[in-house]
């Protein structure tokens, strides 16, 4: 089969692509710096209207240089990836914590998954060089700015490239570890592996829920550094895994006939795919409160948020996050055979990343643009890049080791699933 | 018992889980329609091995959901808006935003009850009397036996016995009505 070297050379594209625009987003900011100070003082002016009067459409909608499209675009695919990676962690973390059985056939692909994570530690490096482009609090002082004071203690440079630089570290050493003690079974099948890993999962879910809240907080909530909601570290979880959770399945899938063959049962579709609705209903239940909770008190640091993204076309995007990211899966997935058919599965899956995509953009891109949805080349251009060489790196790294769990002491259990024979075949079952 | 009593069914016993498992795949595999298993504990693949479709019950679970989900919309909006409007805290006298988690509770609420009775319903509960319980050796299915009984009333009957002993039954007894 040549799909890999087909999909190799299509990623090498992709990742071109995305070093070319960097390159060349660079230059187009030399020529739009001195709009630079102009913008600084918009962006105060406009921080001021909504923090005294909720001014819906900010009356100075100014033209973003194509640095700054490029940086936000950037960091909305750089969540995106994010969220896919640390959603992999997640999955190794709780499969250990709940010593489960069915997941062990799958578990590699999320350790593989996990370890990607030092890739997004460098991939993270433009958004930490050029963040006082990206962040509307890096230039403002904090004296005059209460929202920005009470929260200078997070927010401020030193914090900021600190705690990104620390919690990068830490996951790098988690998700090497996880997949370290895993390969290492393969060879041996002791169960000191198994042990150590469920060591690293007991005290790694707290680190896990803490620095994945940090980072979030960090990267995508201080762009508008007034709001609060401590769901949205939450929050962001809910969509990651569950964009996760749709990747998987499609690799699983993809895998069931070729690397992964007699490994993956009617079960196991059914359990990925179950746990897929799970987090079709949770997410909708986490943005669900963070929204009602908000509209209910109605307390004005907290409202701007969600009025902003009702000005212009935001409102239909915000309609598409709620049709297209909770009502349109939960109704499609309700039935068993749904979650098992690739015929349903395969676009829901393509559609996942869609709406998951547009929660990013839904969450990021609003501050750059006020008064409406905003596309450009930008976006799939850092999406296609991101993701691309992502994907790659996953492939490489998936073919270098064992496809699945070799001698994990669970396996027997996820092979032990009974595959009943059809009727008339029984005579053949022996 | 009477000379008059009539015939139940036949009830077969096997010692094993494998063994109840391929008997099952066999009464399938021969057509029978009207038999069952009995078990001490849950064996996974059961259903499949008795050519079980998948529950019906899941139909009275949305039924229940959806009357859920549209009495709490109704009754928030008729006490709120409609029969007694009254303003709090600011808000409009009806949104789905404030009716929905009362709806929600009802949505499961409602989900529940409809899967506890349909459930009901459909495994023809509560049955007070079974003819099985007459059976001494029948006892055994909540401990450490497997039985398959198939009923009188199915039309492939008269070939029961011999089906039941092909499949390895330990021990074969007509059971009386």
């Amino acid at each position: 089969m040549n799909f890999p070297l087909i999909f190799k050379r299509l990623l090498a594209l992709f990742a071109c692509a995305g070093l070319l625009a960097f390159a060349s987003a660079r230059l187009l900011a030399a020529e739009a710096e001195h709009e630079a100070p102009a913008a600084g003082a918009a962006a105060d002016a406009h921080m001021e209207g909504a923090a005294i009067h909720h001014t819906v459409v900010s009356a100075e909608a100014k033209n973003p240089t194509y640095f700054e499209q490029f940086l936000y675009s950037y960091l909305t695919a750089f969540m995106f990836c994010l969220s896919i990676v640390m959603g992999g962690m997640f999955l190794v973390i709780v499969h250990y914590l709940f010593d489960a059985g069915w997941s062990v056939p799958i578990r590699r692909i999320n350790e593989q998954i996990a370890a990607l994570i030092p890739w997004m530690w460098g991939f993270s490096a433009p958004i930490l060089l050029f963040a006082p482009e990206v962040y509307p609090w890096w230039n403002i002082d904090p004296a005059t700015d209460h929202a920005l004071n009470v929260k200078k203690i997070l927010f401020n440079p030193i914090s900021f490239r600190v705690l990104l630089m620390a919690i990068f570290g830490l996951w790098t050493f988690m998700a090497f570890r996880f997949r370290k003690w895993s390969i290492a079974q393969d060879k041996d099948g002791a169960a000191i592996w198994s042990r150590k890993c469920r060591f690293q999962a007991a005290w790694g879910i707290y680190a896990f829920a803490f620095s994945l809240t940090v980072v979030v907080f960090l990267l995508m909530k201080s762009l508008m550094h007034q709001f609060f909601s401590t769901m949205y570290g939450v929050y962001y979880f809910a969509g990651s895994v569950w964009t996760t959770l749709a990747t998987v399945y499609g690799i699983m899938r993809f895998l069931e006939k070729r690397e992964l063959k007699g490994v993956i049962f009617k079960n196991t579709v059914h359990f990925l795919g179950t746990l897929f609705f799970a987090f079709t209903v949770f997410y909708a239940y986490i943005h669900f409160s963070q929204y009602f909770l908000i509209w209910n008190a109605a307390i004005p640091e907290e409202t701007f948020w969600y009025v902003k993204r009702e000005a212009g076309s935001w409102w239909g995007v915000g309609m598409l996050i709620l049709f297209g990211h909770f009502f349109f899966p939960f109704l499609v997935l309700l039935r068993i055979d749904t979650k098992m058919s690739m015929v349903t599965m395969g676009p829901m899956i393509v559609w996942a990343w869609l709406m998951h995509y547009a929660d990013m953009t839904f969450n990021v891109m609003p501050v750059l643009y006020p008064n409406g949805l905003h596309l450009t080349l930008w976006d799939p251009i850092c999406w296609f890049g991101l993701a691309g060489f992502l994907a790659w790196r996953f492939w490489r790294n998936y073919k270098s080791a064992a496809p699945y769990p070799l001698k994990d002491p669970r396996l027997k259990e996820a092979l032990n699933h009974h595959e009943v024979p059809a009727p008339g075949a029984a005579a053949a079952h022996h | 018992m009477s000379a008059t009593a009539k015939t139940y069914g036949l009830l077969a016993q096997f010692d094993t889980a494998a063994g109840i498992f391929e008997a099952a795949l066999k009464v399938r595999d021969a057509g029978y329609k009207k038999w069952d298993v009995f078990t001490p504990f849950p064996i996974h693949g059961m259903d499949e091995a008795m050519g079980l479709k998948s529950s019906k019950v899941g139909y009275f679970t949305i039924c229940g959901g959806v009357t859920g989900f549209f009495t709490g919309m109704t009754m928030i909006w008729f006490m709120n808006m409609f029969d007694y409007g009254l303003v709090v805290g600011g808000k409009p006298l009806f949104t789905p935003l404030f009716a929905f988690p009362v709806s929600y509770e009802l949505t499961i609420l409602l989900s529940a009850f409809a899967t506890l009775f349909g459930m009901l319903v459909l495994n023809r509960l509560p049955k007070l009397y079974n003819p099985l319980f007459k059976v001494a050796r029948f006892k055994a299915a909540t401990d450490d036996k497997f039985f398959i009984c198939i009923e009188a009333a199915d039309p492939k009957f008269a070939e029961a016995k011999a089906v039941l002993e092909n499949a390895g039954a330990t021990a074969i007894e007509i059971v009386e009505d």
